[in-house]
């Protein structure tokens, strides 16, 4: 079982060498071979983790129900974009060797993103925690640029920038964490997440809600919550559509992680009351504003991001109403998200393939054109909006649940009242543009079959999410739940 | 009045403060050559703080991180940095938009706020003085301006540089004893930071061809 | 030695021995330039020569014009009174101000000049008389952060009192206050002598020229007596740095007279020490374009305002 693990973690570092040296071919299929095995390997985990509650390897490593949740996120859409991308980077049409250059460079960042993405939630270090977020920034910016089109080496650099600022206010609340730690642990230990936890009870409160503090900004930096998301429509909208859906599938859902892992550390030691107060303002923060701005856009891409901003608000929220069922749901809406929006993101590359722009003014007629990606993209784009049977919709209801639970009643009408409003902003504009008839439309058929499978198995994961999702996930949800619940 | 500080908590104050004053003359430096020394000065200083707190509080592991510390960002940074910008064959002055006096006004108001935040904690590390602390907190809303305040893409660069030469400074009063693996392995990260800083701005710069913020303008809403 | 006396021969330290100090540092600078310089005791014979020379005034000057110079020079006499020249014990005229009240005093004189000046009508003694004002009120920030310094340290705002502190332990030499406060004065004394960055001492280049133009429209004694003055500023302002803040060493500790005798030679050791100091910076650095002498001045006021912020924050 720990083999597991340290398998997870060498995979993609492997891919991404062969992706450098070897062909196009090689390349494409080591990637997707790599994604496949890790999710066969997360899921191959969720049994064991039932049953035993956690999987160790040394002490290095550790995996738990919450790092599992994030873990088979991760891998999906890692299967996911991988499959996308071989579509994807096949109709290139510049001459050959800049051609292959550029896909071993997709790919091995690709594969080095993926494999940083997968080792956040596998390692017991706060300190190495930090580290595995910052190299996924580093891989990012350089994906985000790697097509050097006109915005993308601006939203690269404000990504990288902002980023970077972020992880520095997150690497303080590391060091306060760690200082809050010495007074129970002596002056030098390793900061393991376990160990934290267990003395929880015993870190002075001030240290540790000045830590969680900055934590929650600096990490929320990268998670995309408002006041610092400002990078992320513009790197979400400029990357690479396979970049762009792991940006903002996987990545942003792994920086909440590390958040998750200050809130189990700082319940203990000043209670749960203000680590929630805390996401709360910053969750209907950032749902405010993404609902608004998701009714004034223009560019399709953008569109999904602020959708993300605002279901990364979601999740804040569910977290800060602290009951059981809503921390189940905001562990289900981790999966769903992200199979929802990589869909959606697929979805949108193939527009943008197919009608060369991404200014949804000017795109009519997008079901007629596009036989597959149309129709999937319109359900996948309902699904973000919350929409039944999907499995978004379950996710919020229980998020919705647990916030009455609590007896939030006026967050929780304003919860409802936001999703709905940017319900409308979503639909709106991704209806129009796919079902409105329209004039001089490019010739009908999908680009590559490549592009069209991992939408549907998006889509199909949502509705098996919505509908009935397995009795091992839920299982493993409810764990989750339990673990980050817990305050003795 | 007031007790005297030990000679130790002195010069390790005189040291932070020296951080700090670093980073308000690249306030003043409107050539990239000359924020990038100042950069390196200013990790010069943190290294030496390293050094101090190595020999005074007897952790050897320390000595190891301010020499690697040293190295890269004294002088490896630098050079990265002042490499990739010939190459790319700039012209390297750049002003500010706003003027020296008035900012080095405000920076000094955003620093006081940030020690008597900080200092109101009174967190006390057995390590280095509180004030240090409050010092490096300072730097930090102080860098955090100077990014703001910059309107080219190397000087926010080297803001971020001396962002994290403020939280280096706060982490060796809070956490002298972390693991010298874990902290060498901050270290080296950092300097990969740098590489991709230095890439995305080559990679700027042939788009736009200039190394002026002020074109970043394009993506809004 | 009776205090009185001791106060006297203070004072005729820095009268009679200012000149000597303008004198070796001129000859120090050009040294360092490779040149060999003027006579070490030519200030003297400058003095001597405009005293002997008629006094001209221009048309529509008043009875200011006259007896400003004279003005500066008694405030330049009384301030000796006040700081520690040659004792490390308090005089008994040195109660009758403190930091704050010998600033006040060396402001004055200041005035009285700047007053003459613009009162003369020359344009250039005009434009050095506003330029002057314009920068001495930018160092008054600092100067007081200075004073307010000084006081947190030592409850008290006499300069004997700090001197007494610095002496007493290493560590009240290496604190923070004190290293910022020493450093920010250090500043404050380069702006107030005119020394670069902030202005040329030597030449008469009216683009960068502050208090040399002061003096412009002056003749005969009344300019002896304005170079006199300003010698005894640069000497006053020296002392007040190394007696106060940096080397308090070397002070008489009695009246005795081979005490103050040997405070004199120390006296004089250490201004032109400072002298060879500034001298250097002269050759090292180049003069601010005027405008960028507000940079200079927020340098000083921040390190003088971190001076107070870091004793407040318990580290200094």
């Amino acid at each position: 079982m720990s083999m597991i693990l340290a398998a997870l973690l060498l995979i993609p570092f492997v891919a991404a060498i062969v992706s450098l040296i070897g062909s196009r071919r090689a390349a494409e299929t080591v990637t997707v071979a790599a994604g496949v095995a890790s999710l066969v390997l997360t899921v191959l985990l969720m049994p064991v983790v039932d049953r035993r509650g956690t999987v160790h390897a040394g002490v290095w490593l550790r995996v738990d129900a919450i790092s599992l949740v994030f873990l088979l996120a991760t891998s999906f859409l890692y299967a996911m974009a991988a499959l996308y991308a071989i579509g994807y980077l096949r109709d290139a049409s510049a001459p050959e060797e800049d051609t292959i250059r550029h896909v071993r460079r997709f790919y091995a960042g690709m594969n080095l993103f993926a494999w940083a993405m997968l080792s956040v939630p596998i390692v017991n270090d706060l300190a190495l925690v930090w580290i595995g977020i910052e190299i996924t920034t580093v891989v990012s910016a350089l994906l985000i640029a790697v097509e050097d089109t006109d915005g993308a080496a601006e939203a690269a650099w404000k990504y990288v920038v902002l980023a970077s600022a972020g992880l520095s206010i997150a690497l303080l609340a590391t060091v306060l964490m760690y200082f809050a730690g010495t007074t129970a642990l002596g002056g030098s230990y390793e900061p393991r997440v376990t160990l934290l936890v267990a003395v929880g009870g015993s870190l002075p409160p001030t240290v540790v809600k000045l830590s969680f503090v900055l934590a929650v900004l600096g990490f929320g930096t990268k998670v995309g919550l408002v006041p610092v998301h400002t990078w992320l429509p513009d790197a979400h909208s400029e990357a690479p559509t396979p970049v762009s859906a792991l940006l903002s599938g996987s990545l942003l859902t792994v920086s909440f992680y590390a958040i998750l892992r200050y809130v189990q550390i700082a319940q203990r030691s000043i209670g749960p009351t203000y680590p929630r107060t805390v996401l709360l303002i910053f969750g209907i923060a950032s749902l405010l504003l993404a609902a608004l701005y998701v009714l004034d856009q223009r560019n399709l891409k953008r569109l999904l991001a602020y959708s993300s901003i605002e279901h990364m608000g979601i999740l804040a929220i569910g977290t800060g109403f602290g009951a059981t069922i809503a921390l189940v749901g905001i562990f289900l809406h981790v999966l769903a998200h992200a199979a929802a929006k990589a869909t959606a993101f697929f979805g949108a590359g193939s527009v943008l393939h197919k009608f060369g722009t991404q200014d949804m003014r000017s795109i009519r007629g997008g079901l007629d054109v596009l036989p597959w990606s149309g129709p999937l993209f319109v359900l996948a784009v309902l699904a973000l909006g919350g929409m039944p049977p999907f499995g978004l919709f379950r996710s919020e209801f229980q998020i919705v649940t647990g916030g009455l639970a609590g007896d939030r009643f006026a967050l929780t009408a304003t919860l409802v009242v936001l999703v709905t409003l940017a319900f409308f902003g979503l639909t709106l504009f991704s209806t129009r543009i796919m079902v409105s008839p329209g004039r001089d439309l490019p010739p009908r058929g999908e680009a590559s079959g490549w592009m069209v499978a991992p939408m549907v198995l998006g889509v199909a994961v949502l509705l098996v999410l919505g509908v009935h999702p397995p009795a091992d996930l839920q299982r493993l949800l409810e764990l989750a739940a339990g673990e980050l619940r817990s305050v003795r | 009045m007031a007790h005297v500080p030990t000679v130790f908590d002195s010069v390790a104050n005189v040291i932070a403060v020296g951080v700090l004053l670093a980073e308000f003359g690249m306030f003043r430096a409107s050539m990239v050559d000359s924020q990038l020394r100042l950069y390196a000065v200013q990790s010069w200083l943190v290294a030496a703080l390293a050094a101090v707190v190595a020999a005074t509080r007897h952790v050897p592991s320390l000595y190891a991180l301010a020499i690697v510390s040293a190295v890269l960002k004294a002088i490896v940074v630098p050079w990265i940095m002042l490499r990739f910008l010939h190459r790319a064959d700039v012209d390297l002055a750049r002003i500010s938009k706003v003027r020296v006096s008035s900012i080095v006004l405000t920076g000094i108001a955003v620093a006081a706020i940030g020690f008597f935040a900080i200092g109101s904690l009174r967190i006390q590390s057995p390590v280095l003085p509180s004030a240090a602390l409050a010092i490096a907190a300072g730097e930090v809303l102080v860098a955090f301006l100077l990014i703001i305040a910059r309107t080219d893409i190397v000087s926010q660069a080297v803001g971020i540089f001396s962002l994290e030469n403020g939280v280096f400074v706060a982490s060796l009063v809070l956490a002298w004893g972390l693991p010298i693996l874990l902290a060498l392995a901050l270290v080296f990260d950092l300097l990969v930071a740098v590489l991709v800083f230095a890439i995305v701005i080559r990679s700027l710069h042939h788009q736009e061809d200039t190394l002026s913020a002020e074109v970043l303008d394009r993506l809004k809403g | 030695m009776s205090p009185a006396a001791v106060n006297a021969v203070q004072v005729l330290t820095i009268a009679l021995g200012a000149p000597f100090v303008s004198g070796a540092v001129a000859r120090m600078e050009a040294v360092i330039q490779g040149r060999h310089g003027p006579r070490i005791l030519q200030p003297y014979h400058d003095l001597a020569k405009l005293f002997r020379k008629e006094t001209l005034a221009p048309r529509g000057s008043t009875w200011v014009f006259v007896w400003a110079p004279l003005g500066a020079f008694t405030a330049y006499l009384v301030v000796p009174l006040l700081i520690p020249v040659l004792t490390s014990y308090p005089l008994p005229l040195g109660y009758m101000g403190d930091i704050i009240g010998g600033g006040f005093v060396l402001a004055l004189a200041g005035f009285c000049v700047a007053l003459a000046a613009a009162e003369s009508g020359g344009p250039y003694a005009q434009l050095g008389s506003s330029r002057a004002m314009t920068f001495g009120a930018l160092v008054e920030p600092s100067i007081l952060f200075i004073v307010f310094t000084v006081g947190l340290i030592t409850s008290t705002d006499l300069p004997y009192a700090l001197a007494a502190t610095v002496r007493s332990s290493f560590g009240e030499i290496v604190r923070p206050a004190h290293v910022l406060a020493a450093a920010a004065f250090f500043m404050v004394v380069l702006a107030d002598t005119g020394r670069i960055p902030v202005e040329t001492h030597t030449g008469t280049l009216e683009f960068g020229m502050i208090d040399e133009a002061r003096a412009f429209e002056h003749s005969g004694p009344l300019f002896a007596l304005m170079k006199w003055g300003s010698a005894m500023k640069q000497f006053i302002l020296y002392t007040i740095f190394v007696n106060v803040f940096i080397a308090p060493w070397g002070l008489a500790s009695s009246g005795a007279p081979q005490s103050v005798a040997l405070a004199i030679a120390a006296l004089f050791l250490k201004a032109l020490a400072l002298g060879a100091v500034f001298a250097i910076l002269d050759n090292s650095f180049a003069k601010l374009r005027l405008f960028k002498i507000t940079d200079f001045m927020a340098a000083a006021f921040l390190i003088a305002v971190m001076a107070v912020l870091i004793f407040y924050l318990g580290g200094g």
